[in-house]
């Protein structure tokens, strides 16, 4: 942009030269018939003609300054000729401007020549001084006065010549045109020279040759007349004229090579109108035009000149140049420079900061640290007493200076420590390598597993519905009926009772000799039996409940039963001892007793009623028990002991039995009687376990306060650890069909869960603590005994320690 | 501001002995009830002048009888206090009065009454009583081997026809009784249940008897007291009942059937603790419709005035569905003021409104359908878990429980 608008100004100092010429061409035409005028013209022309030279001169100056400029892009060896015609053509939009710049240059010349005849003269000279606008309309005006004066001086001169002929020099109009009184044009004179006259003025008339006189008159002349060296004769008009002192003096500063005009000054300082340097207020009162930005086509065309140059190679950039030059010097290169480049890289993309300095670590600057500090601020004899003291120890110091006072910042000493200070800093930065510190940012939220909210789980059970009340010991074992009609208990007041489940009453009380640990109701419907563990007794009763076909049924079958007499071995019948009650007890309902030889804390079912497993904990190798009912005979499963048994449980599907002794869960086959399985519990001791419905999945209560499930597919440890209860958990359930267990503790809370087995081998169960229920009272630091679920609805039942049972339902 | 805002209201009513001028009245937004009481008091005695006492009204505004203020009223049912409201009012139920107390000698699981006279009980003893609506003792029935669950008058109006008692002995009992005497005999024996029977219903037409318990089926007895081969009555009166079999045996209940009642003489609702409750075409025998609720149903009574049926289950709650209803919610409305499970339900026999209910809560509560958040009054006395309660008689409203009492209530409403 700025090399355009350059250009443009130079190229209107080359219009104006032009312009400059052709006027003085034609002054030349007009005014000279003299030689001497001609000579006069000529140099004239001359004159203007070397200024213009100059002027040409600078502009070829600030051409090559451009071509400079523009070769600091390329190397360009090309003649740049045609930078006149380029300009040119970008010069349209100040032509106007540079017309009347060019006039103002004009005058300055060409009125140099009048100015001395004129009387204005001195106006002039101030007026050139004056403010470059005011000095534009002066020139105008002067301009114009130039031209009348010009040729009003000739007039005169002619006038006075003439004025016999007694012509009227108002007669014609001389304003702006030249004095043609011959008007035969031009022609060559030598054409009148056979007449009297040489031409017709404007009236017709001839003029008639002035007299010629011959040498002698000519040489008298030369000898009387003083004015006759300064006669000339006037071409046009073959008159003589006298040349005026001003006249003289003109030809005589041409003929010394100097300027004509004598009130020219040469060496006026130069005022550069047109710079390049954009003026904060232009000179132009309007912007540029629009024009004058858009893009030159012939530019266009020349810069597709060079690019095309540029590809096919002809020209070359610099760079290439150099290139090009270095090709053909010796090339080096560093060793271990892939090194070198990863660090640079590292240094870019994981830029480390540098570690803060001791000194920048307290942020603001106090008023101690002035160098002119209020005098509050300075030490004392006893903060410097203090300050002393603590020499060897700098940082137990309150400030790690001594504040300073100063009248002037002139006067404070360069800080002595300053290099030491640098130097440690940077043996800091170098010596301690920088390392970026490889965090993993988890967010613990995101480690929380997204459980289902519990109000998608439901139904399960959340509030007490029914309380079972009348036992006057705490209730160690409950048990349902397969309905869900009849609810068993067994109690330490050595009774056991069935409820109705929907209304809370008591139906029947049966009174044991001993507490009763443990009862469960035989899972078969076609037998009407409750199994009762009572001190070292097993009792199986028949209720009477219910539909008495089944009731008389499961009588005759027992009966039956009992005539089979089974073999036994020696160890078993040590073990275990049937009898059939005496008539006041099967009145009562007792069918079968077994007296074991130790106190039995747990009795199960087998799945199919026909089976059930006794534990004696203190029975060493004879601890579990295995009965048949319709045999009427036992068997002990273990020949080891391999622990305190806990609690035994049959597989509802398989012929396992699972023995849980004080750390471990054993698995046992008992077709091949083989250990199948030894589930790691890592728990101190196990109190109850639970088996999911459908076998594969376990729990486990244990007294140091976890629930264990287990999933026998996945592994021997643990799938899930419940850690829910505050104190040993007591009793565990799985419900029979909605995805539901339960646990129970002696904190007296009954924790619901949702216990998801899904048919998908690949997908793990689901488990979601649901609700805890605190109902029970705490009695001798014993909470929740038995946990059992209702089998058809989503309802809970627990008993207590405080001798009630609960019911909750959903 | 300050300033009171008035509610502009219509009240109107349907019982033609209070009317009023029909009139805009502009009230106080925040005024309840009481205030309303006062206004209406006002403009009965300007003009009636017959009406001598403050009359006590219920007002039912948008279809719920108003217990708060109406401002808050409006603000449940989320209506502009704007508009003008039409305001209906009732004679308010006058409270049941207590009049009399039944002592039993154990727990009352089932009450019918029969002809303003009589009133049967089944007790927990294995027992049935008779008693007058005076409270004399008539007669103690015991034949049962277990708990007697329900009895049931054949007809509730006539005595003579007998009455049915279902037991968890898996028997059902037909009893034909004479007015004059003391001691009813048992006519004949329900066997057919293969565990305990939790319900028995009898038809409109008292020719059909419908029980249903813990086998989950529901068995169709025929209930005349006529031997098929026509011998007289006296010589059946022995210990060795003769013993009558279903007519019919419907399956599709999976759990204990808790409740069954008669729509009309071919249709049968009952409710079981499989969360369902289903409708049975006892000529066709089979499932006509079937409503699932959420939990157990634990009783259910069916209003032949409204065709709708009131259903507990096993929670607080007592739940009216509608079985016609054939879009939307089939429960139309939840009366929330139990605090424990309601054992018992049962439709008045006169209004389409009112009904009771008791639970095991030991609170027997006499609701109205328009109010679901609060009952009209609660009727205190039990001292544990009411299981039954009867409202077959306009005038008495019964209740016994597991306190051993019958509890009878005098219904004001009628006098």
């Amino acid at each position: 942009m700025g090399n355009n608008r350059k250009r443009k100004i130079d190229i209107s100092k080359q219009n104006k030269e032009i312009e400059v010429k052709e006027e003085t061409s034609e002054a030349e035409e007009d005014s000279a018939d003299d030689q001497l005028l001609n000579t006069i013209t000529n140099e004239e022309e001359d004159c203007s003609d070397s200024e213009g030279e100059i002027e040409d001169s600078e502009d070829e100056g600030d051409q090559h300054s451009e071509e400079e400029s523009e070769e600091s892009d390329f190397n360009i060896s090309e003649d740049s000729e045609s930078n006149d015609s380029e300009g040119s053509d970008g010069s349209s939009g100040t032509e106007e401007n540079s017309g009347d710049s060019t006039e103002e240059e004009e005058e300055d010349s060409s009125s140099s020549e009048i100015e001395e005849a004129t009387e204005e003269k001195e106006t002039v000279e101030n007026k050139q001084n004056s403010k470059k606008d005011v000095k534009k309309k002066v020139f105008r005006e002067r301009k114009t006065e130039v031209k009348t004066l010009k040729s009003s001086t000739i007039n005169e001169k002619l006038k006075e010549k003439s004025e016999s002929a007694g012509n009227n020099e108002y007669d014609y109009d001389s304003s702006d045109e030249e004095d043609i009184r011959n008007t035969i044009g031009n022609v060559p004179k030598n054409w009148y020279n056979e007449y009297k006259h040489f031409g017709y003025d404007w009236d017709g008339k001839k003029i008639i040759k002035p007299e010629a006189g011959d040498h002698i008159d000519e040489f008298l002349k030369k000898m009387e007349d003083p004015d006759f060296w300064r006669t000339v004769k006037d071409p046009q008009t073959g008159q003589n004229v006298i040349l005026s002192d001003e006249d003289i003096q003109i030809i005589k500063r041409i003929k010394a090579g100097k300027i004509p005009d004598v009130s020219f000054d040469e060496y006026a300082p130069w005022i550069e109108w047109f710079t390049r340097d954009v003026m904060q207020t232009p000179l132009r009162k309007f912007p540029e035009h629009k024009r004058s930005f858009l893009p030159s086509k012939d530019e266009a065309k020349k810069v597709s000149k060079f690019v095309h140059a540029l590809k096919m190679g002809w020209i070359k950039t610099r760079e290439e140049a150099a290139l090009l030059r270095a090709k053909k010097e010796p090339q080096f290169y560093m060793l271990w420079q892939t090194d070198d480049q990863a660090e640079e890289m590292r240094r870019i993309h994981k830029h480390i900061p540098a570690p803060k300095s001791f000194t920048n670590i307290s942020a603001f600057t106090t008023h101690a640290e002035s160098y002119n500090p209020p005098s509050e601020y300075l030490f004392d004899d006893r903060e410097m007493k203090q300050w002393d003291k603590h020499k060897d120890a700098p940082w137990k110091r309150k400030l790690h200076f001594v504040p300073q006072k100063y009248d002037s910042l002139r006067q404070v000493p360069s800080y002595k420590r300053y290099i030491k200070e640098r130097f440690l800093r940077c043996l800091d930065l170098y010596l301690c390598p920088r390392a970026i510190k490889m965090k993993i940012n988890i967010d613990p939220e995101d480690l929380v597993p997204k459980l289902p909210s519990p109000k998608d789980l439901q139904p399960f059970p959340t509030t007490l519905s029914v309380e079972y009340k009348g036992h006057t010991d705490m209730v160690r074992t409950i048990s349902t009926d397969k309905m869900g009609q009849y609810l068993l208990s067994g109690s330490d007041d050595g009774t056991v009772k069935i409820w109705e489940v929907n209304t809370g009453r008591c139906l029947k009380t049966i009174k044991m000799d001993d507490i009763v640990r443990s009862v469960e109701w035989c899972p078969n419907n076609a037998l009407s039996l409750v199994l009762i563990a009572s001190g070292k007794k097993v009792v199986l009763i028949n209720p009477h409940i219910g539909d008495y076909l089944v009731c008389s049924k499961t009588d005759s079958v027992l009966q039956e039963a009992s005539k089979i007499a089974s073999v036994m071995s020696e160890r078993v019948k040590s073990t275990v001892e049937w009898s059939q009650p005496e008539d006041a007890l099967y009145k009562s309902g007792v069918r079968l007793m077994l007296t074991h030889f130790k106190d039995v804390t747990q009795v199960t079912w087998h799945g199919k009623g026909d089976y059930f497993a006794s534990v004696m904990p203190d029975g060493q190798n004879r601890s579990v028990l295995i009965s048949q009912i319709s045999r009427q005979s036992s068997q002990l499963p273990l020949t080891k002991s391999k622990g305190l048994v806990q609690c035994v449980l049959f597989h509802p599907t398989k012929p396992c039995l699972f023995v849980a002794t004080q750390r471990n869960v054993r698995i046992y086959d008992l077709v091949k009687q083989t250990l199948v399985k030894k589930l790691m519990t890592n728990s101190k001791w196990i109190s109850t376990m639970a088996i999911h419905p459908a076998g594969d999945n376990l729990l486990v209560g244990t007294y140091d306060r976890k629930v264990l499930w287990f999933d026998l597919d996945l592994s021997t440890k643990p799938y899930q650890v419940l850690r829910l209860h505050g104190t040993a958990v007591r009793g565990v359930a799985y419900h029979k069909r909605y995805p539901l267990f339960a646990s129970g503790s002696d904190d007296r809370s009954l924790i619901i869960s949702h216990g998801m087995v899904y048919n998908d081998l690949l997908k793990n169960p689901l488990i979601v603590p649901l609700k805890r229920l605190e109902d029970h009272q705490q009695t001798n630091d014993f909470g929740i005994f038995g946990v059992h679920f209702h089998p058809l609805q989503p309802w809970v039942f627990s008993s207590g320690a405080d001798g009630t049972i609960k019911l909750y339902s959903n | 501001m300050t300033l009171e805002r008035n509610l502009s209201i219509i009240l109107k009513t349907k019982q033609e002995e209070f009317a009023i001028p029909d009139s805009v009245h502009l009230v106080p937004i925040d005024s309840d009830e009481k205030s309303l009481n006062d206004l209406v008091n006002g403009v009965l005695k300007e003009s009636h002048a017959d009406i001598l006492k403050r009359k006590k009204f219920d007002f039912i505004c948008l279809g719920e009888l108003l217990r708060t203020s109406l401002d808050e009223h409006l603000k449940t049912k989320s209506i502009t206090t704007e508009i003008t409201l039409d305001i209906e009012y009732v004679l308010r139920t006058p409270a049941p009065a207590p009049e009399d107390t039944i002592l039993h000698d154990d727990w009352v699981s089932g009450i019918h009454t029969c002809s303003d006279k009589w009133i049967l009980t089944g007790c927990y003893d294995n027992t049935i009583k008779l008693w007058t609506s005076h409270g004399k003792a008539i007669t103690s029935l015991k034949e049962h081997t277990n708990i007697v669950k329900e009895v049931k008058w054949i007809s509730e109006t006539d005595s003579h026809k007998g009455f049915v008692s279902v037991s968890h002995d898996l028997t059902g009992i037909l009893w034909a009784w004479e007015d004059d005497t003391t001691t009813a005999k048992p006519f004949l024996t329900l066997k057919g249940h293969s565990r305990g029977i939790d319900c028995v219903g009898v038809s409109p037409n008292s020719e059909r008897l419908a029980t249903g318990g813990w086998d989950t089926t529901l068995k169709i007895w025929s209930a005349c007291l006529e031997k098929d081969i026509g011998e007289p009555i006296a010589k059946k009166a022995k210990v060795n009942m003769d013993v009558r079999t279903p007519l019919h045996t419907l399956e599709g209940h999976k759990e204990t059937i808790s409740a069954v009642s008669w729509i009309d003489n071919h249709d049968i609702v009952t409710s079981s603790m499989d969360h369902t409750i289903k409708i049975w075409d006892a000529e066709l025998n089979g499932i006509k419709n079937e409503i699932v609720g959420q939990k157990a149903f634990l009783s259910s009574s069916w209003s032949p005035l409204t065709k709708s049926l009131l259903a507990t289950s096993a929670d607080q709650y007592i739940r009216l569905y509608d079985p016609r209803s054939t879009e939307g919610l089939l429960c139309k409305t939840t009366f929330t003021s139990h605090t424990g499970w309601v054992s018992s339900v049962d439709w008045s026999p006169y209004s389409e409104y009112l009904f009771l209910s008791g639970g095991y809560d030991a609170k027997v509560k006499l609701w109205d359908t328009r109010s679901s958040k609060a009952p009209l009054y609660d009727m205190q006395g039990h001292d544990g878990q009411v299981l039954k309660v009867d409202w077959s008689n306009k005038k008495y409203l019964i209740s016994g429980g597991a306190d051993n009492r019958v509890h009878i209530f005098k219904n004001k409403d009628l006098l």
